[in-house]
């Protein structure tokens, strides 16, 4: 089991008042699973995408990577599992802008300590990966929406992460764009990682393979998809 | 993360905003030109002090005869006291422990005439010891020996300023000059001397380059002085084998003379390395003063530093949030922001040594006052930029480090 969580709660302070965002989730995740988690604005998934991307920690309850408990990491420990095990994608791409995309891919390695020449070598092949080599030197306002998510995806990978954590990937882009990028994510499913979507469009929760849906900080339903059904919904 | 990764983001970072840069870096620019212009004014002026009391010799006591009016020269005089005389020099020599040697010498204003040129001169009667108490060195020729002063011969050695008047470009070795009514044949030439400009204890000042000397036995045996209660010299000059007894020796010659004078306190005691020593740490503390003013503007450098990156992690939020999303540590963006603070202070600082070091030169070349750059003044300065750049950077990097990547992630 990759991701293991056991009565997961998180309560946040809005001044005196005590507000739950999360109230007892259980979860788990197995390596290559393909996961959508779903729900409307104020349901949690958020909240629940900060503490599995070890941004934030859980109120109370274990979350467990790799049977490691991560919600008794400190700040360093927790810095370093972001940059091992998780493969961040946002909506609003988060590069740096004054960087280019090769710079922008190396910076998780440069923060893993990994060597320049080793670093070189494993972002160009982490933007050749998602067909950016040509526009390695370039800078992210260079590039199109597209593009820049695509050097998104290209600093997650680039660690070899345990899971890719996927923000509303295609929620800046036009539809066309936001369905290549969904295509890429399907090819690096079937290449073995662990995918986990947070999203509140249903277009998009249907390429993953399991759809959970959040409401009120709880899992309203957990649902399977019928790989078949997929298949028949991509030939129409 | 790595130091260079750090090194190059910070220094993208001041080429990025070169303006704002600038801007920042103006004060730490001044402070450490200001620091090294300050210090090398300090140091122009001891290396000026420490000329000038090498030419009275650092271990040398002067005791010098005073400047007395006729009524007050008649009184002494009935008072039985014969004035500096060579006798003192004598009894000094042999009696003081310590005492290396001693140089008499007797001073009168006198003409000194060349052709159809004149130069108003201090006519100075001397022992050949003299060269080698005052570290006096002849340009050309020879200096008053032994032999000119065993024979009373008539001869005489020129101030470098002298010959300027008399002899403009010509070879005054071998020419007879006439001084008061006496001729006398100019065997040497003395080295230019620094202007002696202040007065020094009881040591009025006056211009070394216009004195001529001669054979003490010559001057008492061939010139008169205007008064005849005039004392037979004007001042001894003692040189002391350990500048450490100084003073000690000092209070022994004093107690002889005023025996010898019968107490009428008509000469005066110069101590040269004592001057040095007290106007040293007059000027340590004055230095000390000018170094802390622009040591301040370094400060207020430093607080314009602090200001702007306060600002820069303001509005750098959201990179700062990306960063920590992709596994930077705290200490990672501490030291990301610490080396940026650093990198504005080092840039400033260098440009600052330029400034001050050209400043500083050109002070001595514009004006009379003198400067020395010391390699410490320049280091002290640097160094102070530097620390001023890590401590004022500290805070605001702290602040960037503390910030909550879920929180700085989303700042727009």
């Amino acid at each position: 089991m990759l991701i293991e969580i056991k009565n997961l709660t998180k309560d946040y302070l809005m001044g005196e008042v005590k507000v739950p965002a999360l109230k007892g989730i259980d979860l788990k995740i197995k390596k290559n699973e393909y996961v959508a988690i779903m729900g409307p604005s104020g349901s949690g998934k958020s909240t629940l995408m900060n503490i599995l991307g070890c941004l934030d920690t859980p109120t109370s309850g274990q979350y467990l990577f790799n049977k490691m408990d991560v919600s008794q990491l400190n700040d360093d420990e927790l810095s370093a599992m972001r940059n091992r095990e998780i493969g961040f994608i946002f909506q609003s791409f988060n590069l740096l802008p004054r960087m280019s995309s090769l710079h922008n891919v190396e910076m998780p390695l440069i923060y893993a300590g990994v060597n320049k020449y080793e670093r070189r070598k494993q972002s160009v092949k982490a933007l050749e990966r998602v067909g950016l080599a040509e526009r390695m030197m370039h800078k992210p306002a260079e590039l199109s929406g597209g593009q820049r998510q695509r050097v998104a995806v290209a600093r997650a990978l680039v660690t070899n992460p345990g899971i890719l954590l996927a923000d509303e990937p295609t929620g800046a882009l036009d539809s066309k764009t936001g369905l290549e990028i969904m295509q890429l994510f399907d090819e690096l499913h079937h290449e073995g990682n662990t995918i986990i979507l947070i999203t509140h469009e249903k277009e998009i929760a249907e390429y993953a393979h399991r759809t959970i849906l959040l409401k009120d900080g709880m899992i309203f339903s957990d649902l399977q998809k019928n790989l078949n059904s997929k298949i028949e919904k991509q030939t129409p | 993360m790595d130091f260079e990764e750090n090194i190059k983001v910070a220094i993208r970072g001041l080429i990025d905003h070169k303006f704002r840069s600038f801007l920042t870096m103006l004060g730490i620019i001044f402070g450490v030109a200001s620091v090294i212009a300050m210090l090398s004014i300090g140091e122009g002026a001891k290396r000026q002090a420490i000329a000038k009391y090498q030419d009275l010799g650092v271990n040398n006591i002067i005791v010098r005869d005073k400047e007395l009016s006729n009524e007050e020269l008649e009184e002494v005089r009935a008072k039985f006291s014969l004035g500096l005389s060579l006798n003192d020099a004598y009894v000094i020599k042999e009696i003081v422990p310590g005492v290396v040697d001693v140089a008499p010498q007797a001073e009168k204003n006198s003409e000194i005439r060349y052709a159809d040129k004149s130069s108003k001169s201090t006519l100075i009667g001397i022992t050949p010891s003299f060269i080698k108490i005052l570290n006096y060195e002849a340009d050309k020729g020879t200096f008053i020996n032994e032999d000119h002063s065993e024979r009373n011969l008539k001869v005489c050695v020129l101030g470098a300023g002298v010959v300027k008047t008399l002899f403009q470009n010509q070879d005054p070795i071998g020419k007879m000059v006439k001084i008061d009514d006496q001729w006398l044949e100019v065997v040497g030439v003395m080295k230019a001397k620094a202007l002696f400009t202040e007065t020094v204890g009881e040591l009025a000042s006056r211009d070394l380059n216009n004195d001529v000397y001669v054979p003490l036995s010559t001057f008492h045996k061939r010139f008169e002085f205007d008064n005849k209660l005039t004392s037979e010299i004007k001042q001894i000059t003692i040189k002391v084998d350990n500048s450490d007894q100084l003073v000690e020796t000092a209070g022994l010659v004093r107690g002889i003379l005023d025996r010898h004078h019968y107490n009428n306190d008509d000469f005066s005691i110069v101590i040269p390395f004592e001057l040095l020593k007290q106007e040293e740490k007059e000027r340590r503390i004055y230095n000390f003063l000018l170094g802390a003013i622009a040591a301040i503007s370094l400060i207020v450098g430093g607080i314009g530093i602090m200001n702007i990156m306060m600002a820069t992690v303001m509005e750098r939020t959201r990179e700062i949030g990306i960063r920590r999303a992709i596994g930077a540590r705290k200490s990672d963006i501490m030291s990301q922001f610490v080396t940026e603070a650093v990198a504005i202070s080092i840039t400033g600082g260098i440009i600052g040594v330029f400034l001050g070091v050209s400043l500083s030169l050109g002070i001595s070349l514009l004006t009379d006052v003198s400067t020395l750059i010391r390699v410490y003044s320049i280091i002290i300065a640097f160094g102070f930029s530097v620390i001023v750049g890590i401590s004022f950077g500290y805070l605001p990097a702290k602040n960037a480090a503390n910030l909550k990547p879920i929180e700085s992630i989303r700042y727009e």
